[in-house]
């Protein structure tokens, strides 16, 4: 072991390792993405690297699996032992990372199902999905429409087929409330912050836990000054 | 395959947030450091305490490779003292949490549960974020390693229940505007109080509806003539 063995040892122990930093990321955008009332931005970068973690962990278990049938003839049992439980608690960790990545993404199909026509007609909202949540959304809706159309909506007078109607003052598209009220904690000091239409004004500082209308803090939660929870 | 639950989080959702907070064990056995996805765990080798996570920890518990140092904060004698603060000198607010480390790194701002609050260096006179549940999943995996179990147990129930109350009576002052303010609340009372808190402060909303539009109605329309005013009067001096 040299000197930049060392160096590189103590400053990465200083530092906060990379496999770490994501794990605080996808649990923190999993919390976010279950709590806030609308659709969030697609972690595109994080859920990259953190799909590259997983199925390179994938493999490197069973090839560590293959190793440990393959050695479990000659090797002493006391050997195979702390093999297994190596093995045991690489793969509960995985499970882990699995759950919050399946989280996640449910969660968002669950709020894509929700409003389909809102996202699709909003540009800032469609931006906000991945390719392959907005190939699921209109795959989806073509499905949907389709099977609306043959039976039942093809014997409506064709004034009335239409599911994204807004004529008459009402509008058939349900948009997520953005006023609904979430706890939100403060990641760093955010400032004031003031709730549109009300009296509400308050300085959060770093720390803080907050019940307050996700449309007013929407902006600290995106910066990452502040979290729901 | 979209998730059928309402936007919050289940009790065990809550749990298995806690189970990545860092605890102090002491090994049985020799366990080589493992390279995991989220950073490499640390040599265990007894009996020299290490900081882990709880879900390494009860993994290695159950198999009786170590023993878990309950954090200072659930030992009876502080949950004690913060009962009696709960109870005598903050009446209505939740006693504060532990304090926050200092900003080391200004991109990477860490929160529960990656504060190092339940290891046994803990400060012993807050609960942190997750101490209801951390309190629970060691009494249930690891009660041997309390000195005294079944009084930490009643302590925490009385905890609990303490600020229970408080919660409830806290909904007093919600209004439509939200704004409340909850240091020191914990995660597991926040998944329970979660639908109630939120569903008034909704509902408030909803009835005060055309009362805030008209509000921001009125405010538009008064930044509106305010600028048109000062206008007029600029045009009046400009004839005079």
């Amino acid at each position: 072991m040299d000197i930049d063995d060392i160096l590189a040892e103590v400053s990465s122990a200083a530092l906060i390792a990379p496999g770490t930093r994501d794990l605080h990321a996808l649990t923190r955008a999993w919390v976010a993405e279950r709590v806030a009332p609308e659709l969030l931005p697609y972690p595109t970068p994080l859920l990259d690297r953190v799909l590259a973690r997983i199925s390179e962990q994938v493999r490197s278990v069973e090839d560590g699996m293959a190793g440990g049938a393959d050695g479990l003839g000659g090797a002493a049992t006391g050997g195979a032992d702390k093999e297994k439980f190596r093995l045991i608690v690489v793969q509960t960790e995985l499970e882990r990372w699995k759950f919050l990545v399946r989280g996640l993404l449910r969660a968002r199909l669950k709020k894509i199902d929700a409003h389909p026509y809102h996202i699709l007609n909003t540009p800032d909202v469609l931006a906000k999905l991945s390719t392959s949540e907005t190939q699921y959304l209109r795959a989806h809706q073509a499905l949907l429409a389709a099977h609306y159309k043959s039976s039942f909506l093809g014997q409506f007078p064709p004034a009335l087929q239409r599911l994204d109607d807004t004529a008459g003052g009402v509008s058939m598209i349900d948009a997520p409330d953005v006023d609904s009220a979430v706890f939100v904690r403060a990641v760093r000091d955010v400032g004031f912050i003031t709730v549109e239409g009300t009296d509400t004004e308050f300085e959060m500082k770093r720390g803080d836990v907050w019940v307050v209308r996700w449309r007013s803090v929407r902006q600290a939660v995106e910066s990452g000054d502040a979290e729901l929870i | 395959m979209a998730l059928p639950l309402p936007p919050s989080l289940t009790p065990q959702e809550v749990a298995f947030l806690c189970e990545m907070e860092l605890v102090t064990i002491i090994p049985r056995q020799k366990l080589q450091g493992l390279e995991l996805l989220g950073g490499s765990t640390p040599v265990l080798n007894p009996p020299q305490r290490s900081d882990i996570p709880l879900w390494l920890a009860l993994l290695l518990k159950r198999q009786r490779r170590a023993n878990i140092v309950p954090p200072a904060w659930l030992h009876p004698t502080s949950l004690t003292a913060i009962l009696e603060f709960e109870t005598e000198h903050s009446k209505e607010a939740f006693s504060p949490p532990p304090k926050l480390p200092p900003l080391s790194d200004a991109l990477h701002a860490t929160s529960p549960p990656f504060l190092p609050s339940s290891t046994a260096e803990a400060p012993p006179d807050a609960l942190p974020y997750h101490w209801l549940e951390m309190g629970e999943i060691l009494l249930e995996a690891a009660p041997e390693d309390f000195e005294e179990p079944d009084h930490v147990r009643r302590l925490m129930r009385d905890l609990r229940e303490v600020r229970m109350a408080k919660l409830r009576t806290g909904v007093e002052v919600l209004d439509a505007g939200g704004g409340v303010k909850m240091n020191g609340v914990g995660a597991m009372e926040i998944a329970e109080a979660r639908a109630f808190i939120g569903g008034v402060i909704d509902g408030l909303r909803k009835i005060g509806a055309s009362r805030e539009q008209a509000r921001r109605e009125r405010e538009a329309e008064e930044r509106e003539n305010g600028f048109l005013g000062t206008q007029d009067d600029e045009d009046d001096d400009m004839e005079l």
